[in-house]
């Protein structure tokens, strides 16, 4: 990104980053199927694998971050089809991993919005750390990360998500699944 | 202190002490005795396609270079120098023509040759002084690979690999030989979690008992319609060397008929059945029968599921391997890949890699749920009532010890085969590993 951000006190910019929070708030209230109406009908959401590399490192097949037609892993690469399938496996009665459910927090910050890259999107960069707690004796997990998101202005004028990639910062997840998004 | 001959005693007798499963002096006993002699799984060769490409991976704390030299040949190299012990490889994949290590500049080709060292004639008087054929990075004692899928062995009296996957290598072809093309892997997605690695391989190697509750969820969302109780126990649970594996029963119909069930396209089929041998095929069908989730002993697993993967109700199937990689007695880190045929066309690689993110690894939601059991009996092993309970692990025998049912007659596979549910699998993985743990050296 070479442009530089919006500054804050832009409109734009502010409707973004309170996107950003009232998003997280969902997540951490676990309000899913709210959630999943944030999102686009055609939404992407990619959590491609981290792979610990040397500075000049050609890239090589297979452990690369999956690029949107290429090769790869991500731990995540989700449409609005299987995003669907795990909100509505959290809300049956049998989805162990959640029940009791984990107290999570997301702190999200270092917003950076940019105009595009459609004439209805916005471009914005977050930071997010995810605090996770299970159970009464377990230590807790944090998992660190960054984020690309295009957000979407539909006719009624309200942002929607169309597009994530989360830059995870582990190459080995410290968390027992992923049950949890970003 | 540890008694060794207790624990296997009540092992052997599918009993099985608790504490086995957090407890670092068994683990310790693992480590020495166990991974110390065993093949176990590095890498495949499609992660290393080309000369000089490498990944690092590790047996326990022993960290491995794999690469792939000028030549194409298949190196698998410990990666510590010889001069200071400094890693000479800290990127965990790449393409290098030399790992020079940081410290002090010795320098390694592909294949482990140290090829430099500064002032090799003033600060060692030359070769007189540090021959430098004698000083490449240690190999693995023991490398083999089989369908492309790379084994080391710290022990170099290791028998060879082929020998020791025996009869497992015929379920070993299903998920990894479905094309002269071979497989091949893209990943693997790491993570840690808090519970002991011989749950998962145990888990892997026949439990048909926990799907249909562990994973009703995915049924109740219509995800994957095969683990309800009344389907999986028509599956066989078969066990051939040094492995094991779960199946479900398909529909009835003939080879081409199985495999398109299950979401293969035509042309997949008929490679699978130009590929496979005739008992391959028949075990698909005339006995009718897909594998599921498989063990080879001791911790690499395999996984092969049929999900719906769009709102058509698509199905697409999906193999991934994982390896059980253990840190401590607690944790484990799960190493899982995606594997899919070389020749596959692109639109079933794309379905089919939905299918494994959506069924497996990290975010997985079938594994979401298995996790949360492991770790939650891992820590409740690690306590001194867990010290007194043998977990019963009986399944499928009468108290005599005879199995309750005979058995699977006409199951096309080498080993033996049980339908229905049973703990066959699991007390012959124990047996492997009382054998591994009271083998001392």
């Amino acid at each position: 990104m070479t442009a530089a951000p919006l500054p804050y006190t832009n409109g734009a910019h502010q409707l973004a980053h309170q996107f950003l929070v009232e998003e997280a708030h969902l997540l951490d209230t676990q309000q899913f199927e709210e959630w999943l109406d944030l999102l686009c009908p055609d939404v992407r959401y990619l959590m491609p694998v981290a792979v610990t590399r040397a500075r000049r490192a050609r890239p090589q097949r297979g452990t690369e971050p999956r690029a949107d037609d290429g090769e790869g892993m991500a731990h995540l690469d989700e449409d609005l089809f299987s995003l669907r399938r795990r909100v509505e496996r959290l809300a049956t009665e049998h989805a162990w991993t959640e029940d009791p459910p984990s107290r999570l927090r997301h702190f999200v910050t270092n917003v950076r919005t940019f105009g595009g890259p459609g004439p209805d999107e916005l471009s914005v960069q977050s930071y997010v750390l995810l605090f996770r707690s299970r159970g009464d004796i377990r230590p807790a997990d944090l998992l660190s990360a960054g984020r690309h998101d295009v957000l979407r202005r539909d006719a009624d004028g309200s942002y929607r998500l169309a597009r994530r990639v989360v830059h995870v910062d582990e190459a080995v997840l410290r968390t027992q699944n992923l049950a949890i998004l970003l | 202190m540890l008694d060794l001959r207790s624990i296997t005693t009540h092992v052997r007798d599918g009993l099985v002490p608790a504490h086995i499963y957090s407890d670092p002096e068994v683990f310790a006993l693992e480590r020495d005795r166990l991974f110390a002699r065993s093949w176990t799984f590095m890498a495949h060769e499609s992660e290393i396609p080309e000369a000089g490409d490498f990944v690092v991976r590790r047996v326990l704390a022993d960290s491995f270079i794999v690469s792939r030299d000028d030549a194409g040949a298949v190196h698998v190299l410990f990666n510590m120098c010889r001069h200071k012990g400094m890693q000479v490889c800290r990127a965990e994949a790449g393409n290098a023509s030399l790992f020079r290590c940081p410290y002090h500049a010795w320098t390694y080709a592909a294949d482990g040759r140290l090829v430099g060292l500064p002032f090799h004639a003033d600060a060692y008087g030359g070769e007189a002084g540090l021959a430098r054929q004698d000083h490449g990075l240690l190999p693995a004692p023991a490398v083999a690979a089989y369908n492309g899928l790379i084994f080391a062995s710290l022990d170099p009296e290791a028998p060879p690999l082929i020998d020791y996957l025996g009869d497992f290598a015929f379920y070993l072809d299903l998920y990894t030989r479905q094309s002269e093309a071979g497989v091949e892997l893209a990943g693997p997605q790491r993570w840690r979690v808090r519970s002991n690695w011989k749950i998962g391989a145990e888990n892997f190697a026949g439990d048909s008992y926990h799907t249909p509750h562990t994973h009703t969820s995915v049924v109740e969302i219509g995800l994957f319609g095969e683990p309800q109780p009344h389907k999986r126990k028509e599956g066989v649970l078969y066990a051939a060397g040094p492995g094991s594996g779960t199946t479900y029963k398909l529909p009835p119909g003939d080879f081409a008929n199985g495999l398109g069930y299950v979401g293969y396209p035509s042309e997949m089929v008929s490679r699978m059945e130009a590929t496979w041998t005739t008992a391959q095929r028949d075990l698909v069908g005339r006995s009718g029968f897909m594998v599921s989730a498989a063990t080879l002993f001791p911790n690499l697993s395999f996984v092969h599921n049929w999900p719906q993967v769009d709102e058509g109700g698509r199905v697409a199937p999906f193999v991934s391997l994982r390896l059980w990689q253990p840190v401590s007695a607690t944790e484990t880190e799960i190493l899982s890949w995606f594997a899919v045929d070389k020749a596959a066309p692109a639109e079933f690689r794309a379905a089919s890699y939905k299918a494994y993110l959506m069924c497996f690894g990290s975010s997985g939601m079938f594994e979401q749920d298995d996790v949360e059991n492991w770790v939650s009996i891992t820590s409740t092993a690690e306590g001194s009532m867990a010290r007194r309970l043998l977990l019963n692990s009986r399944m499928g025998l009468d108290h005599q010890g005879r199995p309750l049912v005979e058995p699977y007659a006409d199951f096309a596979g080498p080993g033996v085969a049980y339908q229905g549910f049973g703990e066959f699998n699991q007390r012959r993985w124990l047996a492997m590993w009382c054998d591994a743990v009271e083998r001392d050296t």
